[in-house]
């Protein structure tokens, strides 16, 4: 009868199917998943040293599996740790580490072998990301890190003398290079580089004593520094939401479309590969003060993993950080080196005399600022302050008004 | 006055009209398909210069297609089957059976269709992961075990079967499960035809469930895997993109070529 | 017919019932439940009575994701409705051209969400789409279709058009199959014109089918989550949010259970209300 020989097959089928999940591992081994959120290029990288790792030992398999971009493999961590079907090992962002430590899910790392003695870069590491983050449990080790920097078209950029140094030069210089058919600046409206205009123009995010004040006056001044730029019309604000934009904003850069863009250190490799012009990448500018936030993802164990997966997954955490494996990290991306041997190797080769635009990130960790450890900051981010500053630049809303909306509705988000 | 002729000049010309707009997407996701990184940079509207394959073999590189089709297509024979399995006996009974309450049973049925997918996920979401059933493929089958859709359409069939054939089949002493089972099914077979037709189109093409069901790749569905291919980091690889897409139409546009009068008789006669 | 045992239609549809309790009268139930506390399903759940109601009634969302819900379902209904008619006319005679036309139509409906979300969003992609190039090159100018809060509700609407209206073509097709010819010859013989014979005798024999047609559409419309999801997640500044991306989100990104609840729970109430509406309002027109 067809349709039981339907069912049959099916049964059939399905079984073998979700038996046959994808196990490439060799038998025998410890089978590690580890769900990344890296993509295109910097998921080659990852898929390199991963095998790496598989072919220097015999007793661990790590299966690395894609989930989509921060945002989205975060949402399916927190639905799979949920249904009881989280992985050992994934790595997060900053602003969301705090809210995972505090609802227990993250396993403390603090007894790890070597964990207490990991060369991190005093800024990346969880002591130096996080205010207090020292006298917590460990639970983040920091692997892609970044700060966000000016990409400048060189060939443009030659067409005029000043240096985005300041605030004001910033404005000056983008001025400048706007011309027909082509903007002088491009940044995303996106949480992460109005952080920084904060930091520059003297404010926090958060109040050390937990209020959160989203920079009270900075916090305005650096939103009307973007609605500044927006109507003299010498800044476009890419379209697309969260890492869209950031994507569409590289298109228009590397089309001539925008001469100066902010961006991830993340992309100097990308861009600096597919330009078909010299790219030079600039710090930040200052306020009253030099200011950058750090960005990236940590890695974090789960707790409610077997302990023999979480070791064999510390494991290949220490060999990812170990200098070779995180300079080649490094150079092939464009994050930070993550540990200070990772740093001096990859400066005794001289990497960085030939790729300068590499170090610009690095130097700029002079001035990174702390997160505030938070367990809402993640939920202030995305519900709270990433609408309202779209909402403010598209719309052209009052700055002051805006900032005073959104330090209301982070109030009530608390609960 | 539009006389006649002109009625069918106006006509032919929307025909037309109408398989323009509808065919050039897809030629235009096709053409992209075949374009360098380059060409799309430069001269987006541009033909491609060569039919290259290359962003297919990227598709390939990419992900595992070939197992998530397989999977895919595992999920949605299942589902048309266990809808089948349900829909008949619901169908007969609705439709032959004179009882008490069958009323009630049959607005049941109607209100079903009222609470969509997208309204059932969250609890049954809850419910999959105390029974640790995420991310299985049980939670991508079982939730569409019953078909409104499919039951109308089989009982409303069923309404043109003569009763005296059914009658003539219990005096020949055959169960009433013999008979919904084994003497129907070869009558309702144009209208089984079509539900299974929409259901496994449908459920294949599923998007939403899946997503909301699965957390990595291990029961992971081609839609899901082809969504994926937007990913951030090294520039928006529209070639790549659309072939993945085209990868992704070719089994339902092939389904449908085949069986596109069952798909459309069956779609059609939804209607009272 | 009479069943053979009493309590057999009550075997017969058990699988039925049992499938419809378990995968839509308890999740629905179960969601009522839940909108009553807050719960981020890694903590423990904490009861909060109407807040969640109170929340998504005074912070705009409920109105505001309705609002572009209903939106978006206008232009869907109204299109496939004339749409649908307009090619079920046009291509209900023989011929190559038709026959070509119906399948292309329709076959926009059986392709995936996901194909036809990452086609369109190339195709009305700002920069580089093929739409915006076109409309520069002849002088017009682009349009930020997706990008402005103002288009993208319209894009959406338009896109998931050229998915659907397919399905109300075939269904106006079925219609006209059924309908009895001596009526159109009579009134041909009376001296009526195309036109008039599509006002007066046509189109009211196919109210049911219009009414058929439009309820699924809004049913679908209301349905709309995948292209939402790939072509805007919802913005720009949340104007393409609609309801079922919006108790995702809740859900997804927010990770506020309860508050994914009462949205469900005011979705449904809404859903039934517009379809009891609908069918009342049919159901008075019917022709005598």
């Amino acid at each position: 009868m067809q349709r039981r020989a339907f069912l049959l097959s099916g049964a059939v089928l399905s079984g073998g199917v979700a038996g046959c999940a994808p196990s490439d591992a060799p038998p025998g081994r410890v089978v590690v998943p580890f769900w990344f959120t890296y993509g295109g290029r910097n998921r080659a990288t990852l898929q390199t040293l991963v095998t790496r790792f598989n072919q220097a030992q015999r007793e661990i398999w790590v299966r690395a599996v894609f989930q989509g971009d921060y945002f989205e493999g975060l949402a399916k961590l927190r639905t799979a740790l949920a249904a009881g079907a989280a992985p050992p090992l994934s790595h997060v962002v900053g602003e969301v580490v705090p809210y995972l430590a505090e609802a227990g899910v993250l396993e403390p790392l603090d007894d790890y072998p070597g964990a207490r003695s990991l060369p991190l870069h005093p800024a990346l590491g969880q002591a130096g990301s996080f205010r207090g983050g020292a006298e917590r449990s460990l639970v983040a080790v920091p692997f892609n890190r970044s700060t966000p920097i000016a990409y400048v078209n060189q060939r443009l950029f030659a067409e005029q003398s000043a240096t985005p140094d300041t605030w004001q030069t910033l404005s000056e210089v983008a001025r400048a290079l706007t011309k027909p058919g082509r903007f002088g600046f491009g940044c995303p409206i996106d949480w992460w580089y109005w952080a920084a205009l904060v930091g520059q123009a003297g404010g926090e995010v958060v109040e050390p004593n937990g209020r959160i004040s989203l920079g009270d006056e900075a916090g305005v001044r650096a939103l009307s520094l973007w609605q500044s730029l927006v109507a003299a019309g010498v800044m476009k604000q890419p379209p697309g939401r969260d890492y869209n934009a950031w994507e569409q904003l590289s298109q228009d850069f590397l089309a001539g479309r925008v001469a100066m863009i902010w961006s991830s250190t993340a992309f100097v490799r990308y861009l600096e590969e597919t330009a078909d012009f010299p790219v030079r990448a600039l710090p930040l500018p200052r306020g009253v003060r030099g200011a950058v936030p750090t960005g990236g993802t940590h890695f974090v164990l789960l707790k409610s993993a077997p302990s023999e997966l979480k070791s064999a997954a510390w494991r290949f955490v220490r060999f990812l950080l170990e200098p070779e494996s995180a300079a080649f990290w490094s150079s092939e991306t464009g994050y930070l080196p993550v540990t200070t041997e990772a740093a001096q190797l990859l400066q005794s080769r001289g990497f960085y005399a030939r790729h300068p635009n590499y170090r610009v990130a690095l130097d700029q960790l002079a001035v990174a600022q702390p997160w505030p450890w938070s367990k809402t900051l993640f939920r202030i981010q995305r519900e709270v302050v990433q609408p309202g500053l779209e909402a403010a630049v598209l719309e052209k809303r009052d700055p002051s008004r805006a900032m005073a909306e959104a330090r209301r509705l982070a109030q009530e988000s608390l609960h | 006055m539009i006389g006649e002729r002109g009625v069918r000049r106006w006509a032919l010309g929307a025909a037309l009209l109408a398989a323009l707009v509808w065919l050039f997407p897809y030629a235009w996701m096709l053409l992209t398909s075949f374009k360098t990184p380059q060409e799309l940079l430069k001269a987006p509207t541009a033909l491609p210069t060569s039919l290259g394959f290359s962003a297919y073999a990227e598709v390939f590189r990419a992900l595992p297609v070939a197992r998530y089709a397989a999977l895919t297509t595992v999920m949605a024979l299942s589902i048309a089957a266990l809808q089948i399995a349900v829909a008949l006996p619901a169908a007969y009974a609705l439709a032959k059976l004179d009882f008490r309450l069958r009323g009630a049973a049959f607005a049941l049925l109607l209100s079903a269709l009222l609470i969509p997918a997208e309204l059932r996920f969250v609890p049954t979401f809850t419910l999959f992961s105390a029974l640790g059933l995420v991310n299985t493929l049980p939670a991508l089958v079982l939730p569409f075990a019953v078909s409104a859709f499919g039951t109308f359409l089989l009982r409303q069939a069923l309404l043109s079967v003569p009763n005296s054939l059914i009658e003539a089949a219990r005096l020949d002493g055959a169960s009433e499960l013999y008979i919904v089972y084994r003497v129907l099914p070869p009558i309702l077979a144009p209208s089984l035809m079509a539900f299974f037709l929409v259901s496994f189109v449908h459920h294949w093409n599923d998007y939403f469930w899946p997503l909301v069901m699965t957390v990595d790749d291990t029961v992971r569905t081609l839609p899901l895997g082809i969504a994926l291919l937007r990913e951030q980091g090294s520039g928006v690889r529209w070639h790549i993109i659309m072939a993945g897409s085209t990868l992704l139409s070719l089994p339902a546009l092939g389904l449908f070529a085949f069986s596109q009068k069952y798909l459309m008789r069956g779609l059609g006669s939804g209607v009272g | 017919m009479k069943p053979t045992r009493p309590s057999e239609p009550w075997w017969l549809l058990a699988p039925m019932l049992g499938a419809l309790a378990v995968f839509f009268v308890y999740p629905l139930l179960s969601a009522l439940r839940t909108s009553f506390y807050e719960w981020d399903l890694l903590t423990a759940p904490r009861f909060i009575g109407l807040g969640n109601y109170r929340a998504i009634f005074s912070s705009g969302e409920l109105f505001a994701s309705l609002g572009t819900t209903l939106l978006v379902s206008v232009v869907v209904v109204a299109g496939s409705l004339v749409l649908g008619l307009g090619l079920a006319l046009a291509v209900n005679r023989p011929g190559r051209l038709a026959a070509l036309a119906r399948s292309a139509v329709f076959s926009a409906y059986v392709v995936s969400w996901v194909s036809v979300g990452l086609l369109f969003l190339w195709i009305f992609d700002a920069d580089a789409g093929v739409v915006n190039q076109l409309l520069s090159a002849a002088g017009i100018g682009k349009v930020k279709w997706l990008t402005s809060t103002r288009m993208a509700p319209l894009t959406v609407a338009l896109i998931v058009l050229w998915k659907v209206t397919g399905y109300a073509m075939v269904v106006f097709l079925s219609g006209l199959s059924g309908l009895p010819p001596e009526m159109q010859e009579a009134a041909a013989l009376d001296g009526a014109g195309p036109f008039a014979r599509l006002r007066h005798v046509t189109l009211p024999l196919l109210r049911p089918t219009a009414a058929f047609v439009a309820t699924t559409s809004l049913i679908a419309s209301f349905q709309l989550f995948d292209v939402v999801r790939l072509l805007t997640q919802g913005g720009p500044v949340r104007s393409t949010t609609v309801l079922v991306y919006a108790i995702y989100e809740q859900l997804f990104r927010d990770l506020r259970v309860g508050r994914a609840s009462s949205l469900v729970v005011v979705f449904f109430l809404v859903l039934s209300a517009l379809t009891w509406l609908k069918l009342r309002a049919f159901r008075s027109q019917e022709p005598v």
